[in-house]
């Protein structure tokens, strides 16, 4: 029932307040036993009755006197007395005053003895003995707190201890909470160290339960959620590990009838052949090529719109990385009898944050797209340009355009596809202008 | 006459490639599978395998063969042209080349890998110029003179032949040059190709063995 914190504190704040209650309770209940919550007697009532008493004692003698008294102590334990005759004698006392009295009493004594006790502790009265005061007077102490209410008589005799009972009682509570609080920061420190700790894989490892309470519950939480995390993890590792089966396998199926193709093709070739047969070699071969690069598009795109496609953005020098670029391609371009004007100067700010296989394989597209629909053009310019707003790296081609509907050219729509997708994905902005003059490609990155 | 070892499982392709390659004077050793491949490694000056092998796949087939003969390259053959498997690839290979290849390209590039090995006849012919690559020998043939080079100058031409064909930028040449990054604008490396141009080349105002690649670099080809 009680293995919740709430529950736990609750009862250790209940059972502070219990037992103070009932500490004050069990107080007054022993107190109102034998004790009247008014005071037994008032003190102008014991005024009264003393003077009663002495002015009605006939015949004063030291016996009467100590009846007198003996009476009269049993009635206020606390009080004491004494007698002093008519001639000024102290003649009766009770006990444990001696020697604290006059013996003789002198009308300068007992002034002084009233004015001393006027208003004062202990309660005292004075009262003559006898008609007349003949039989001189008695006097009765009787400490105040006698007259006061049962309740402060308590706290007059047991104060103190009252006083130290509440303070262990508030220090004892605060010790327990401080305890209480402690055990429980003490675990959700370790809680804390525990969930910080990672698998090999970067997962969070499962923790021992440390009890049934909230605690014990958010570690039974966590353990689910790690549970759960992994099982994703491995989900997605399966679906990556199948990904990568499936596209190698589908590659491999592709590109195996492919190359056979182009083995037939050159073996052909390499055989005396008319030159219309010369020509056809060329064009499967040419053929081979296209669908060579539309399988290696489809699969970059598909990876791309499933963003699967790896992604490890660096500080590149743009325009290095273009120009050594470029330097690969170079020969391609030659081949082809494509005239290569590399026009490529330091730009303001040359330090772009792009992943260099991305703008590669980028530029890859775009010469593909020249090689392939623009090489009646024979040229190609790449170059860098710069305005106010941005730095630039310029493509552009002598070509046909890309809007002039001939069937080769689709093929260049899922090349574009894959620019527009990876340039986007590194911050940069493109667009592209064609008509029959030829195409222009701008690659732009916006000043920071 | 180098050797091949060429490890491919479709018969179609490796009758084609086999035959291809014997004709331009390798000799071939095929097989179907990369079972007994090791035994093979070290008589081959160069491994050809195909990734998508039944059994083993070829990039095991590659780990075992780097194994047992550390020195010998290994060009893999993969209908995979991911970047990721081409990393892994040529984390053990020396070369990829993705299907469907074109018989020239696969010949080049054994060439190269083969040159690399140093297996290939030892004598490069550029033009006038008679080079042995090894120990940096010049001979100019038409006059038998053997043409000295300077430090800086021979670094240089050496990087340029250990990248023949290649289209190699001012930073790439400087950088490996001279061993710190180029700084644009630096005159230094269009100095010692001046003075290497008028050592090696029969015109240096008409170069032909260094060929200047506009606004992109420089390039010897063979």
């Amino acid at each position: 029932m009680f293995r919740s914190l709430q529950a736990r504190y609750m009862l250790i704040i209940l059972t502070a307040l219990i037992l103070m209650q009932v500490g004050y309770l069990v107080l007054s209940i022993a107190m109102s036993f034998g004790m009247d919550m008014e005071p037994a007697v008032s003190a102008s009532d014991v005024e009264a009755e003393w003077h009663e008493a002495a002015g009605s004692l006939t015949d004063v003698s030291t016996d009467v006197i100590r009846d007198l008294f003996a009476r009269w102590k049993a009635r206020f334990p606390e009080a004491s007395m004494f007698w002093v005759d008519g001639d000024g004698v102290l003649r009766e006392q009770t006990e444990g005053r001696e020697g604290e009295l006059p013996a003789i009493w002198t009308s300068v004594s007992t002034a002084q003895f009233i004015k001393s006790r006027y208003g004062g502790d202990p309660f005292t009265v004075i009262a003559f003995v006898g008609e007349g005061g003949r039989g001189g007077f008695v006097v009765i102490e009787i400490p105040r707190f006698v007259f006061d209410p049962p309740i402060n008589q308590v706290y007059q005799q047991y104060g103190t201890w009252l006083a130290i009972g509440m303070i262990v009682l508030v220090v004892l509570f605060i010790l327990i909470s401080y305890l209480f609080f402690r055990r429980i920061r003490k675990r959700l420190m370790q809680l804390q160290e525990a969930m910080s700790i990672r698998d090999v894989d970067g997962l969070p490892v499962s923790i021992e339960l440390s009890g049934k309470d909230e605690i014990g519950q958010l570690e039974q939480s966590f353990n689910d959620m790690v549970l759960e995390l992994k099982e994703s993890r491995s989900r997605e590792q399966r679906e990556e590990q199948l990904r990568r089966e499936l596209i190698a396998n589908l590659s491999h199926d592709l590109r195996t009838p492919l190359t056979k193709i182009r083995a037939q093709a050159y073996t052909i070739g390499k055989q005396e052949v008319s030159d219309e047969g010369r020509r056809a070699i060329e064009a499967l071969e040419r053929s081979v090529v296209n669908l060579d690069r539309l399988i290696d598009n489809l699969m970059s795109y598909t990876l791309l719109m499933a963003g699967r496609y790896k992604y490890d953005p660096q500080n590149t020098d743009i325009v290095r990385l273009v120009k050594e670029h470029l330097a690969t391609w170079y020969p391609l371009f030659e081949q082809g009898g494509i005239e290569v004007d590399a026009d490529l100067q330091p730009v303001a700010q040359g330090e772009w944050r792009i992943d260099p296989l991305w703008m590669g394989r980028v530029l890859d597209n775009l010469y593909q797209n020249v090689l392939r629909h623009a090489r009646s053009g024979r040229y190609i310019q790449v170059a860098t340009a710069a305005t106010e707003q941005y730095d630039a790296i310029v493509v552009s081609d002598h070509g046909p355009g890309m809007r002039s509907g001939q069937s080769e050219e689709k093929g260049a729509g899922i090349g574009l596809s894959i620019v527009d997708r990876m340039l986007r994905g590194m911050e940069l902005d493109w667009d592209i202008q064609s008509d029959e003059q030829g195409t222009t490609i701008t690659i732009k990155r916006y000043r920071k | 006459m180098a050797s091949i070892l060429y490890i491919e499982d479709e018969r179609e392709i490796g009758e084609w490639v086999t035959r291809d390659l014997t004709e331009r004077g390798y000799q071939v050793t095929w097989l179907t599978s990369g079972e007994q491949a090791e035994q093979h490694a070290r008589q081959a000056d160069v491994a050809v395998l195909d990734v998508m092998l039944p059994g083993l796949d070829g990039f095991s087939v590659g780990k075992r063969l780097k194994r047992e003969a550390p020195d010998l390259p290994i060009l893999l053959l993969s209908a995979r042209s991911a970047v990721e498997d081409k990393v892994e690839g040529l984390s053990f290979a020396d070369d990829y080349l993705t299907k469907p290849f074109h018989p020239e390209e696969l010949a080049a590039r054994i060439e190269v890998l083969l040159r690399r090995t140093q297996k290939v006849e030892d004598v490069l012919t550029l033009r006038h110029l008679r080079i042995r690559p090894k120990s940096m020998q010049i001979i100019d043939t038409r006059t038998g003179e053997e043409i000295v080079l300077t430090g800086k100058q021979y670094h240089l031409f050496q990087y340029f032949l250990r990248h023949l064909n290649q289209i190699l930028t001012k930073e790439q040449l400087y950088e490996a040059v001279w061993g710190e990054p180029y700084i644009e604008g630096d005159k230094t490396l269009m100095v010692h190709i001046r003075y290497l141009r008028e050592k090696i080349e029969q015109d240096p105002a008409d170069p032909q063995i260094i060929e200047t690649i506009r606004g992109i670099g420089y390039r010897v080809r063979r």
